[in-house]
C-alpha cells in the first residue's frame, strides 16, 4: 500500500505533464524541457544540486514512457527519441520494474550504526560480543568497520544505552522474496527470476527509485490519435479510490474516449462460479486443499518459490481474464484496456496476451487531472450491470474470494476456509509450511497486498479510506448491504 | 448546546487536487483536536480551477478555510492553521 509522498507527487506529476503534452499535441517538441519545469533554478535542490534533480526526472520520465532505465545507450539521447518509440509500444519483456539508478541514494551497505549516544564505556559489550571483530572504539566511540560487519545485530542487542541503530533498507525490507539487491556501486538490481512483481519495493522507496514502465504514452496515444477502438474493463477496487458514486466513475473512465465499459466483477461472477466447482470436486477427489489464483503475484509467488503447493492452486482464470473472454466476444476488433490497481496485472497481461493494455488506478486519475475530466459531473453511463451481484465486486478486498464462494454455496456446505492476508516473509514460510504438511481447511484465499486489491501498489485513495469506500459503492449499487466481510 | 460553527472547511475534490494528496483529506475529521471539532464544518467543493492556471505545482491539494485557500494543504497544515486562529 502506499503512504502519499512526495516522490508519489513527483510520479503523478510527471503522468499528468506527458499526458498534456500529448494531449496538446506538443510532445516532441517539450517534453525535453519538463525536467526543467519541473526543477527550475530558484528551487531549492532535493539532492545534491539542482542538474541531479533533472537527471533524476529524466530517468523517471524513461520509466514513465515504458522503458527498462538499464537499456540506455547513449546518455545524450534526448526524451523526445524516447517519446517517439514509446508511441509505438515497447516489448517489457515481461519486467514491470525498473530501478532510476541516478535516484537510487544507494543507502546504506551495512544496517548497522553507531549513534552520538554511544558513552564509550567501560564494559564495551559491543566490542566484546562481535563474532567478526567488527568493533573498534576510536576517540572513546564505538566505530564499526563495514568491512567486517556481517549484519548480525548482536552489537545492537548488547548496548545498554541503545546507541546503535538499524537503519533498514526500505526496498530490500519490503521485499517478501529477496528478488531486490545491490551491486558492486551499492545500487538496487531487480532479479526477475525470484521478483513476484507485488510493488512492494517501488511502494516502500521514499527516493521514488524504483519505477514501473508504463504503458500510459503508448495507450493513449492508440486512443486519441490512431483512433483504436477500445474497451475499459475496470476492476472492483477502482471503486473504492475515488470520492464519487461509482457511476460517476464509470462515466468519468467512458469520456477519455472508451467505446464501452466493463466491471471486471462480471468475470468475478465466472471465476466464483467455476472455482466453487473445481473446489468441490477438489473434496469429493480427497484432495486436500484448494488456493484461489486470482492474485497474479501469488501464483507467481507459488511458481518460483513455492512450487510444491502448485497442485494445490486452482486452475480457474482471473475474473480479468474472464472478462476479457467476453468482451472479445462482443467487441472482437477492440483493444482491451484493464484498469486495476496492480502491478502484476502487468505481467498477468503480458503472458496471457488477451488484453492490450493495463492502466492503473493512479494512472487514471492522472488521465482525468490531465484532460480535465471532473467525475463529479458525469453519471451518464449505462454502464453499471444490474446483473453483477455484490460477491463479486467485494473481491476487491481480502475474504472477497471465500466470501463469494461462500455465498454461492449456501449454508448447508460446511466448508472451512483460510485468509492469507498479505504475502510477507511470513506468511511465505506458512505457505510453505503447508505444501509439506496440509492445514485442516478446505479453501485459502491468498491476496499479496495486505487488505487485498483495494490497497494495491497502483491506488490513489490511503488505506484508510479505500475499504470504507468500498462498502460504500457495493451498498449503493446493489440492494443489500453488508457483504464483505472484514 | 451545540457549539457555533467558526471554521467553514471546503477540500477541492477535483481530480488534480484529489491524486496530489488529496485523497488522505478526506481523513481530516478523525484528526481534529477535541478542543475544535465541534465547530468546523467540512465540505467537498469542486474543481476551483486554481489548477489550469500556469505554474500550479506544489498548489494542490487545496483547501479553503472561511474562504482563504491554503494550498499543499495536508491535514496537519490545516489544523495547525485552525489552532493558531482560536489562539487569537
Ligand atoms: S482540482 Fe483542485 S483546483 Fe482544480
Amino acid at each position: 500500500m502506499t503512504y502519499y509522498n512526495n516522490a508519489v507527487r513527483t510520479k503523478r506529476e510527471l503522468l499528468v505533464r506527458l499526458i498534456q503534452l500529448l494531449d496538446s499535441e506538443q510532445l516532441y517538441d517539450k517534453i525535453d524541457r519538463i525536467p526543467l519545469e519541473m526543477r527550475p533554478r530558484t528551487n531549492s535542490p532535493i539532492r545534491c544540486c539542482v542538474h541531479k534533480d533533472r537527471a533524476v526526472l529524466k530517468y523517471k520520465i524513461m520509466a514513465s514512457l515504458g522503458f527498462n532505465i538499464a537499456d540506455e545507450v547513449d546518455e545524450l539521447t534526448p526524451l523526445k527519441d524516447y517519446a517517439k518509440e514509446a508511441i509505438n509500444g515497447i516489448d517489457s519483456n515481461g519486467k514491470f520494474l525498473t530501478v532510476v539508478d541516478e535516484a537510487c541514494s544507494s543507502c546504506v551497505q551495512v544496517n548497522y550504526t553507531v549513534s552520538n549516544l554511544c558513552q564509550g564505556c567501560e564494559g564495551r559489550p559491543c566490542q566484546v560480543n562481535c563474532p567478526k571483530d567488527a568493533i573498534t572504539v576510536i576517540n572513546g566511540k564505538a566505530n564499526i568497520d563495514h568491512h567486517k560487519c556481517v549484519n548480525c545485530g548482536l552489537c545492537q542487542k548488547a548496548c545498554p544505552f541503545h546507541a546503535i541503530a538499524y537503519l533498514p533498507v526500505p526496498c530490500e525490507e519490503s521485499c517478501p522474496v529477496k528478488a531486490i539487491k545491490k551491486n558492486e556501486q551499492g545500487i538496487e538490481v531487480i532479479d526477475f527470476d525470484k521478483c513476484i512483481h507485488c510493488g512492494k519495493c517501488m511502494t516502500s522507496c521514499p527516493f521514488g527509485a524504483i519505477a514501473e514502465k508504463s504503458q500510459i504514452l503508448d495507450f493513449y496515444d492508440s486512443l486519441r490519435n490512431k483512433n483504436r477502438k477500445m474497451i475499459a474493463m475496470v476492476a472492483p477496487a477502482v471503486l473504492s479510490q475515488f470520492k464519487t458514486k461509482s457511476q460517476n466513475i464509470l462515466s468519468a473512465i467512458k469520456a477519455i474516449g472508451f467505446d464501452h465499459v466493463m466491471e471486471v466483477a462480471e468475470g468475478a461472477a465466472i471465476t466464483t462460479s467455476n472455482e466453487t466447482q473445481e473446489l468441490l470436486e477438489h473434496i469429493e477427489e480427497g484432495k486436500s486443499f484448494l488456493t484461489s489464483s486470482c492474485c497474479p503475484s501469488y501464483v507467481d509467488l507459488v511458481e518460483k518459490h513455492v512450487p510444491a503447493l502448485k497442485p494445490q492452486v486452482s486452475h480457474t482464470a482471473s475474473p480479468m481474464l474472464f472478462t476479457a473472454a467476453k468482451a472479445k466476444e462482443q467487441y472482437p476488433e477492440h483493444d482491451l484496456v484493464f484498469i486495476g490497481p496492480c502491478l502484476a496485472k502487468r505481467k498477468e497481461v503480458y503472458d496471457t496476451k488477451k488484453i492490450k493494455y493495463v492502466i492503473t488506478t493512479e494512472e487514471l486519475g492522472s488521465l482525468w487531472a490531465a484532460l480535465h475530466i471532473d467525475p463529479s459531473k458525469l453519471d451518464t453511463i449505462d454502464g453499471i450491470s444490474g446483473n453483477i451481484n455484490p460477491e463479486s465486486r467485494g473481491f476487491a478486498a481480502s475474504g472477497g474470494v471465500s466470501h463469494s464462494i461462500l455465498a454461492t454455496l449456501g449454508a448447508d456446505k460446511n466448508i472451512s476456509t483460510q485468509l492469507i492476508d498479505g504475502i510477507d516473509k511470513k506468511s511465505i514460510k506458512l505457505l510453505k509450511a503447508y505444501s509439506k504438511k496440509a492445514p485442516r481447511v478446505d479453501f485459502i484465499e491468498v491476496m499479496a497486498c495486505q487488505g487485498g486489491c483495494i490497497n494495491g501498489p497502483g491506488n490513489i485513495a490511503p488505506p484508510s479510506l479505500g475499504l470504507s469506500n468500498l462498502k460504500k459503492s457495493i451498498a449503493e449499487l446493489s440492494p443489500e448491504p453488508e457483504l464483505i466481510n472484514a | 448546546m451545540t457549539k457555533p460553527i467558526n471554521f467553514k472547511i471546503q477540500i477541492c475534490c477535483g481530480t488534480m487536487c484529489y491524486i496530489m494528496g488529496g485523497a488522505s483529506l478526506h481523513s481530516l475529521k478523525e484528526t481534529l483536536p477535541a478542543e475544535i471539532k465541534d465547530s468546523v464544518s467540512i465540505e467537498g467543493i469542486p474543481c476551483m480551477g486554481l489548477c489550469n492556471q500556469p505554474d500550479a505545482e506544489h498548489q494542490h491539494p487545496c483547501v479553503l478555510i472561511n474562504g482563504e485557500i491554503i494550498k499543499n494543504a495536508s491535514n496537519h497544515k490545516i489544523v495547525k492553521q485552525l489552532l493558531n486562529h482560536t489562539e487569537l
